[in-house]
């Protein structure tokens, strides 16, 4: 994929995402912009990062960084990017991925059909072990550094 | 890529998903907490060539191709609740790392399971090693291959959990905050367990429940996750594998009376 083509996709979702904003959280698409486009540079710059650095890192990673660092508070810009991005919602964000991975997955349904239904109780163990096991770890960890 | 009608139906699929809202249902003791992004993806499958036939083979590929570009807004702002938290995320890193191994309650829980209860054989070790997500998928394939009996179990628990897994820790979240008393940083630190879509439904369900909390519960959510991706296969590789390998011996013994044929790597085939 070309970096224009990255960038096109990320300025749909970012316009889908404003629409969603708009609806579900009631703010409005002008107020909700910038911030947006905010986020898309930020991807934007993740992903050249990716392309450039010749170390194998996911630009996941490098946009989950470089949004973390723009954001601690004293690094010049960092109250402005916040009071823009905090119009932007969330779950508004979260709703398209999902809808893309809905569609996506009607691909997979006859692969879950034949994995059977034994597959499926392992998989829901496996998911409950997972979380709880963490959460019991994670709170009383939490409770011992005086936290909660 | 270019492909408009795609956008459309995901236009669509978040216009009526936002118009539903967050619906909380009161279950009893406790509540289930509803996100428009669970609508968008139940709606999304709905629209695909089995149902609908809105969405048809060609919709459903670019969709495919295009989730992980789509996530990156998504993980921008991740960072943006990290970033002014960070200070309280350092503090709490001890939480962060050492819940990281709750990753080996799923194989305590999903092993003898899988041997004695399901009757399942080595696939269990693939697919209750860990949550499968994609490292593990790709860990185990480089293992024993994915046409082997570990590679089925890991791709069965990875399609479960693709197709059901947003759903279902979005649901367990809103369970355990509401009827236990796992604080919800704890749970939101679970949340993290390296998909960043469950992660979401996790976090999202959370704030529903917890929305003054916002800030922190996406952040430590988004951190753990971070975490989880970065140190999920080393996990794997290190502990929980030779874990789940040792264990599977003792519940076959357990079952069968014998122990099991041993395991064969892919270089050995």
């Amino acid at each position: 994929m070309k970096l224009r083509d990255f960038i096109v996709i990320l300025l749909i979702t970012a316009g889908i995402s404003v629409v969603g904003n708009y609806i579900g959280y009631k703010v409005n698409p002008i107020e909700a912009i910038p911030g947006m486009l905010i986020l898309v540079g930020i991807a934007v710059a993740g992903i050249l990062l990716s392309k450039f650095i010749p170390v194998k890192i996911p630009s996941v990673a490098y946009i989950v960084t470089l949004s973390t660092l723009l954001t601690v508070p004293g690094i010049p810009g960092s109250a402005f990017i916040t009071e823009h991005v905090a119009k932007v919602n969330f779950l508004a964000l979260a709703t398209p991925i999902l809808a893309y991975a809905g569609i996506y997955t009607g691909k997979n349904l006859d692969s879950l059909k034949k994995t059977g239904w034994r597959i499926v109780i392992l998989a829901l163990v496996v998911m409950i072990g997972t979380y709880v096991s963490s959460a019991i770890i994670a709170n009383i960890t939490l409770k011992m550094l005086g936290q909660i | 890529m270019k492909n408009v009608k795609l956008h459309l139906i995901a236009l669509g699929l978040v216009i009526i998903s936002e118009l539903i809202g967050i619906i909380q249902i009161p279950v009893g003791i406790g509540t289930i907490v509803l996100l428009p992004m669970l609508f968008a993806m139940v709606l999304g499958i709905l629209t695909t060539p089995k149902f609908l036939k809105i969405a048809k083979e060609k919709e459903m590929d670019d969709a495919g191709s295009l989730i992980g570009l789509t996530l990156m807004l998504l993980m921008a702002k991740y960072g943006t609740n990290i970033g002014p938290t960070l200070p309280k995320i350092l503090a709490a890193s001890p939480a962060l790392i050492l819940q990281e191994l709750g990753n080996l309650g799923t194989v305590i829980l999903g092993v003898p399971l899988g041997v004695i209860v399901l009757g399942l054989k080595r696939e269990t070790i693939g697919g209750a090693h860990s949550i499968s997500r994609e490292p593990n998928v790709a860990l185990i394939g480089d293992k024993f291959g994915l046409d082997s009996e570990e590679g089925q179990g890991v791709l069965g628990v990875y399609i479960v959990g693709t197709v059901i897994g947003t759903i279902f820790i979005g649901l367990m979240a809103s369970f355990l905050a509401v009827n236990t008393p796992l604080h919800p940083y704890a749970l939101a630190m679970a949340s993290g367990v390296g998909s960043a879509s469950m992660m979401t439904a996790g976090v999202g369900s959370l704030i529903a429940v917890y929305p003054e909390m916002e800030e922190m519960i996406t952040a430590f959510g988004a951190s753990s996750n971070m975490l989880s991706g970065l140190d999920g296969i080393y996990m794997s590789l290190i502990l929980a594998l030779p874990f789940s390998e040792w264990l599977y011996k003792k519940s076959y013994k357990f079952k069968y009376k014998e122990f099991p044929e041993p395991p064969m790597t892919k270089e050995e085939k």
